[in-house]
């Protein structure tokens, strides 16, 4: 597998303004809940007493507890799960599900495919381009969150923070891989936005009806989100290796079959 | 070795023909026309060959290069411009020119953008997206050309291009030739492929009719003749005469049959005049296309 230099840079070029609108947006709601932050602490008896007359499910679902007033990291914890991963997941795993199919629909794969380049050369080159996309989006809004928790913040359990943002980090790169593999089945002439915020969305309030209802526990285990963890609970939060190693696995997987798939499609024009 | 080959191509949309056994060859140098209805499979073994659709059975090759193995070998040496042209709206000329370079590893190719640009009269620095469509098909004709190709794959080339532009596109195709450059001409405008090509394909429904010379084409094909008799007449007509139509004296008729046939039968008529059209392409294609 080889890449090319000029797509590489022309699709990070392409991309630039999307990335740059929504990193800002991430990179604004983190600062925001995190400015917050004092506020809350200043009530923190009131909160906790707010939270235990909360239904326990409904807490559960949200992912709210009593040590998500008292600490800082609590409180981001549940804005990260529920706000910071899904605007991320919906961001990056549009621009996976478009990122070679938006070239077909606008008809442009009619003058890349024949430009001296195998498919697979375009294909990864696409790939690399969607990963760097991924790992700016990624790292800028944890090198402003590092510093919001630091502004904002005393006694920050950074061990925490470093499970979270792994988990984060696995669970977009799942929804990413997921989206490619998806549109290489679908026509490119449809909009994947819909089908893309449905998968993230769907996941995230399974794991909640699951977490909150015990009936129905066992919807958990469709969800990405049952075996990452983004919230401490009973103030305990560590990262799970192993479901991170499955979920990065079942990730290159997918990406390999849209990979596949992609250098088999007609370009019927 | 021949610029192009196919060898028993077909391609198949799931049950649908697209083109079946197509087996010819275009040599090098060679100006060839790939005349058919829209619908005949004309785009279909051109996607093929350059990789966009995958073969069902056979196989291509370009300058000697299999274009399914060895695809980025022979689209280095090919230059295309597709029939539609989508490009990149957010970019203008110059940069989606200047992206076609990069790929085709150029890098110095600011001087030649600007003089092919000169001669098709293209605003390089307007955005794609606000140009017309004959705009759009001269950036899509320079890009074709950038990179010196040895073999050019030319699919309806001229829609969209007004007939000053059409001609500046036939000298430059001619000149280009001129230095060796190999021309696939796809197109159903006939006169295009009776004014550029020396041999011609007709493919009709996914399949090759006939592969011959234009001047054979045109030369043993139906010629059209109007006679005027000296007095009413009625005309014994042997065989290779059709469609006859007479008003008195005057008779028109096509005739398909070796010209020696004809002018012995005309002597032998009482003629005050006689006039013989040569048939243009439109005609030896709808006879062809009849078969």
């Amino acid at each position: 597998m080889t890449m090319n230099r000029v797509l590489y840079f022309k699709e990070l070029k392409r991309n630039r303004k999307n990335t740059l609108i929504w990193t800002s947006i991430v990179v604004a709601f983190t600062f925001l809940i995190l400015s917050i932050y004092p506020s809350f602490s200043q009530m923190g008896d009131q909160m906790t007493e707010l939270m235990s007359s909360l239904p326990e499910e409904y807490a559960r679902a949200l992912g709210m507890d009593e040590g998500t007033w008292s600490s800082i990291i609590g409180f981001y914890s549940t804005y990260y799960g529920i706000y910071i991963t899904l605007l991320m997941g919906i961001f990056l795993a549009s621009t996976g599900a478009t990122i070679v199919g938006k070239e077909e629909r606008d008809g442009t794969a009619e003058f890349l495919l024949t430009r001296p380049m195998t498919r697979s050369t375009i294909v990864t080159t696409k790939f690399l381009a969607l990963g760097t996309l991924l790992a700016v989006v990624y790292s800028t809004q944890t090198f402003f969150a590092v510093l919001g928790m630091n502004v904002f913040g005393d006694n920050v359990l950074w061990r925490h923070f470093v499970t979270m943002h792994v988990h984060g980090f696995v669970l977009v790169s799942f929804f990413t891989a997921a989206a490619v593999l998806f549109s290489s089945f679908l026509s490119p002439k449809l909009n994947y936005m819909g089908p893309v915020v449905g998968m993230i969305f769907g996941s995230f309030f399974l794991d909640a009806i699951a977490k909150a209802t015990e009936q129905v526990s066992w919807l958990g285990y469709i969800s990405p989100y049952h075996y990452l963890q983004l919230q401490a609970e009973s103030g305990s939060l560590e990262v799970n290796w192993g479901s991170c190693i499955v979920l990065m696995i079942l990730s290159l997987i997918m990406l390999k079959a849209g990979h596949a798939r992609y250098l088999k499609r007609d370009i019927v024009g | 070795m021949n610029a192009i080959e196919f060898h028993s191509l077909s391609k198949f949309y799931g049950k649908h023909r697209g083109i079946e056994g197509i087996d010819f060859s275009v040599s090098k140098g060679e100006v060839f026309g790939f005349i058919g209805p829209n619908g005949a499979g004309k785009s279909t073994a051109i996607r093929t060959l350059l990789g966009l659709l995958h073969p069902s059975s056979g196989s291509a090759s370009i300058l000697g290069f299999d274009v399914v193995k060895e695809g980025v070998q022979a689209r280095l040496k090919v230059g295309y411009l597709p029939s539609e042209v989508d490009f990149y709206p957010e970019m203008t000329s110059r940069e989606l020119l200047e992206y076609h370079a990069g790929l085709y590893g150029i890098e110095k190719g600011e001087k030649r953008i600007e003089e092919l640009a000169q001669y098709f009269e293209l605003a390089l620095d307007r955005p794609i997206d606000d140009l017309s469509y004959g705009n759009k098909k001269k950036c899509a004709i320079i890009q074709s050309v950038l990179h010196e190709p040895e073999v050019l794959i030319l699919d309806e080339p001229t829609g969209g291009l007004d007939p000053f532009m059409q001609n500046r596109f036939f000298e430059l195709l001619e000149s280009l030739n001129k230095k060796g450059v190999t021309v696939f001409f796809s197109s159903h405008i006939l006169s295009e492929i009776q004014r550029m090509c020396d041999r011609a394909a007709v493919i009709r429904e996914g399949k090759i009719t006939a592969i011959e010379d234009i001047s054979t084409l045109l030369s043993k094909q139906m010629k059209k003749v109007r006679l005027v008799l000296k007095k009413e007449t009625e005309l014994s007509l042997p065989d290779g005469f059709q469609n006859h139509h007479s008003a008195g004296s005057k008779h028109n008729f096509d005739y398909v049959g070796p010209t020696e046939v004809l002018i012995g039968w005309l002597a032998e008529q009482d003629l005050v005049d006689v006039v013989l059209t040569e048939p243009d392409l439109e005609s030896i294609f709808m006879n062809y296309y009849q078969r």
